[in-house]
């Protein structure tokens, strides 16, 4: 398959800091979870793919575009998606005048196509009852989705989603996964991410990355798979464990290299994780 | 064997630009729908429309019914343009920062639109607003060039001030944005630019090449003087506010977030500050000798710039603006004429009009009373007041051959030449109120003329108001012309006429009885 991203030795540096260190990987249509801990690079490597620093070294495409070039970059712009991390608003613009707004500055030119554009894409993420209502009136779900509305206006080919489920309950999260899921239908996303789950129910791949560094990439199955026979159950914290905590049974989950006669656990994904980032910065609390 | 080498212009090329020029104007519409929800803009665009057709579809009667263009052009870049101006560097500024302001910049700078580009997208936004403010400029011109008693000229220079001066408010909202992105930063600069250029032109003695860096340049004066006369360098003024205009936009899109710092803009730069220069170099030069020596030949010897008319037995010079207006003028005269007696009543008079041109718009200058026998001067302003107030002058022309004595009157003629110049009004007493410098009908008072002041005793006041009250006017104008010598003979005492015209006399003595 024709990779829609493909990135080799991408390294940024901000000061002393090596925020990308020489990362190379290849993006196909359908939903890619980025996993990693706080500071592993991940907004970083979403930003400088989505043109908006560029990297010291290496290169990439975007759908066959450079953006090395002032040509090439437009180009990766007009086929790009992009939700930040904590994404503004204008409070005063209605959800349509927004998204219309965004959609200007993808040079969307006809009025008529664009605000038909812009409706269906308010439609698309459920919005289109409150098209007309302010921003500031909208509350923090709504608002999250017109972030993802601004970001598919124009169709994009290459979708980047910088944690877009961080602060949403339970229920509005489970609702942007749909939406996600959806989006995904034909073409490629990126979806940087904290929650295990979003990427076990959404991806069809998964990149960990750890210090600026790909530690894994493969199908979310074969990141369970590393942990397969190394979570246990135990009565007591067990000294050996890379991580380790009560569950709600009172017995304890552990994840690393287990004793012998340990009683095994089935691994999630979360497991998988935690095994491949190795002390890079994981964060479990006992 | 020949080839063919077709040169064309890469169509991807040219379709990306005219797709980012569409984009650029669907921002600036987008923007200027945005800026007309802005309070202060809806507000004061609303203001500013409504004060100019009020002031249109009511007019007030007076010196509004006879507008002279040449003033009327410079009228339109006063008033409520102003407040509209204001508000739309305040909200132009804060539209300019708004994705600053709101974090959003993250987003939209990875979007195919360059920061620069919404730099010129939010410049275009203000043109729809300098369109319309051109359009009221234009139809409150209109209006004012058709009324029938409309005299002069406009000019186009000066009729294109407010409309620039809307547009460089909005640039300057800009520019302020991109150099200094703060909101603050636009009241704070705005106020120390005011008290710069209060500064400065208070450092230079207010001379023409300061005075004319401010973006509307008001007179001290209200004369009216003919359109060659007047000497502002409006042309030069109007290429300054462009090139501020240009200049402003093109260092929005220089500097700041954003900044594109290519040679085209670089050279657009240089070119606009040029321009600029040039504009204030030009409007700086001050009064040329030529209009100087115009100006004096129109005060002193007005008679080399005019043409005169004949209505009836009087002969009427004007400037050549003020031609079609002889007439109206003629029919003041005759109402005068028509309440005289003796000869007076046929006397031929020569209507000139004069100004006091010397001082430009700096000050109001005086007029000097003529010593010329049966000359009447007439200003350049019509309606209102300068109506009763040429009317007197025709009066004591009348009364005491020319201005210069009529000026000088004291004694009871005082109350004949009242009496001339307003009984044959439709509302004498008004006039009589009018004309009087603090609008009374009681007590001492200054009567204004197109020259030097008649003064008026308490006395006199009282006897022109009851003649004008109580006595029927056929028989008051019956007795003046029957008992002319007497009411005109030089020492006459303002009892003797209170006598004649039936009313009570004045207790106290003329002022200048027995002088």
């Amino acid at each position: 398959m024709i990779p829609t991203v493909s990135a080799s030795g991408l390294s940024l540096r901000y000061g002393g800091t090596r925020a990308l260190d020489d990362v190379s990987l290849r993006l196909t249509p359908g939903v890619t979870g980025l996993l990693g801990p706080n500071g592993a690079g991940k907004t970083t490597l979403l930003r400088v793919l989505a043109t908006a620093v560029p990297a010291d070294r290496g290169a990439f495409t975007v759908l066959g575009h450079d953006p090395s070039t002032s040509r090439g970059r437009q180009e990766v712009r007009r086929a790009l998606g992009y939700l930040p991390q904590s994404p503004g608003f204008h409070p005063d613009f209605t959800a349509f005048e927004f998204v219309d707004y965004v959609a200007i500055l993808k040079e969307l030119t006809d009025r008529t196509a664009r605000h038909r554009e812009v409706r269906r894409v308010l439609e698309e993420v459920d919005l289109g009852d409150v098209r007309g209502r302010r921003i500031k009136k909208l509350s923090g779900g709504m608002r999250q989705r017109v972030a993802l509305a601004a970001a598919l206006v124009g169709d994009p080919g290459f979708l980047v989603l910088d944690e877009p489920t961080v602060g949403l309950d339970p229920e509005q999260r489970m609702r942007f996964r749909e939406l996600i899921a959806h989006a995904g239908e034909g073409r490629t996303v990126l979806l940087s991410t904290h929650q295990t789950e979003d990427v076990a129910m959404l991806c069809h791949r998964v990149l960990v990355m750890a210090a600026g560094t790909i530690r894994f990439d493969g199908t979310p199955a074969e990141l369970t798979e590393r942990a397969a026979g190394r979570v246990w159950s135990s009565t007591e914290r067990a000294p050996g464990a890379k991580a380790g905590w009560r569950t709600g049974t009172g017995t304890f989950r552990n994840v690393g290299d287990p004793p012998p006669g340990a009683d095994l656990l089935e691994p999630t994904l979360e497991d998988g994780y935690l095994l491949t980032l190795d002390g890079a910065g994981a964060e479990v609390a006992a | 064997m020949s080839a063919v080498m077709e040169a064309t212009a890469p169509p991807v090329a040219t379709d990306e630009k005219r797709r980012g020029r569409a984009a650029v104007l669907a921002l600036a519409r987008f923007e200027a729908r945005e800026l007309l929800l802005q309070i202060p803009v809806a507000l004061t665009l609303v203001f500013y429309v409504g004060y100019t057709l009020y002031g249109l579809l009511f007019p007030e009667d007076g010196m509004d019914a006879y507008p002279a263009l040449q003033d009327v052009d410079r009228a339109t870049q006063s008033g409520p343009s102003v407040l509209l101006g204001i508000a739309l560097l305040v909200c132009v500024n804060r539209a300019a920062l708004r994705s600053r302001r709101r974090g959003t910049d993250r987003h939209f700078d990875v979007l195919v639109m360059e920061p620069w580009r919404r730099t010129v997208a939010h410049a275009l936004s203000v043109v729809p607003y300098a369109v319309g403010t051109a359009l009221v400029v234009l139809g409150a011109f209109t209006w004012q060039a058709l009324r029938p008693g409309a005299v002069g000229h406009g000019s186009v220079a000066e009729l294109a001030v407010a409309p620039l001066f809307v547009l460089f408010c909005g640039v300057l909202g800009l520019l302020i944005a991109r150099l200094f992105p703060a909101v603050f930063a636009a009241p704070v600069l705005v106020i120390l630019l005011f008290a710069v250029s209060v500064f400065v032109s208070a450092s230079t003695g207010d001379a023409e090449w300061s005075r004319w860096l401010s973006p509307i340049v008001s007179e001290n004066s209200n004369e009216t003087l003919p359109s060659d006369l007047i000497g502002r360098p409006a042309a030069w003024h109007a290429l300054y506010l462009v090139g501020l205009v240009l200049l402003f936009v093109t260092g929005a899109v220089f500097a700041g977030h954003g900044g594109r710092r290519t040679w085209p803009v670089k050279a657009a730069l240089a070119g606009t500050l040029v321009l600029t220069l040039t504009g204030a170099v030009g409007q700086g030069q001050g009064v040329s000798p030529e209009l100087t020596a115009a100006r004096e030949k129109a005060s002193t010897h007005p008679e080399k710039d005019q043409t005169c008319v004949r209505h009836g037995r009087s002969e009427y010079c004007a400037f050549p603006e003020w031609t079609v207006r002889t007439g109206t003028w003629a029919g003041v005269v005759d109402r005068v004429q028509n309440l005289a007696g003796g000869s007076a009543a046929e006397q031929p008079l020569v209507v000139r009009q004069r100004v006091e041109a010397r001082y430009g718009l700096d000050g109001d200058g005086t007029i000097e009373s003529s010593t010329t026998p049966h000359q009447v001067t007439v200003g350049t302003r019509w309606g209102g007041n300068r109506i009763p107030e040429f009317a007197s002058a025709v009066a004591s022309a009348l009364v005491a051959g020319d201005e210069a004595k009529g000026g000088e009157l004291c004694d009871g003629r005082v109350v004949t030449v009242m009496w001339l110049a307003v009984g044959g009004a439709s509302d004498p007493l008004s006039d009589f109120r009018h004309v009087r410098l603090d609008d009374s009908t009681s007590g001492s008072a200054i009567v204004l003329s197109p020259t030097s002041p008649l003064s008026m005793s308490a006395g006199q006041t009282d006897v022109v108001r009851e003649v004008l009250s109580s006595r029927p006017r056929a028989e008051v104008t019956s007795a003046v012309k029957s008992h002319w010598d007497e009411l005109t003979a030089p020492g006459v005492k303002t009892a003797d006429v209170a006598r004649v015209l039936g009313v009570e006399a004045p207790k106290e003595a003329d002022d200048c009885v027995g002088e």
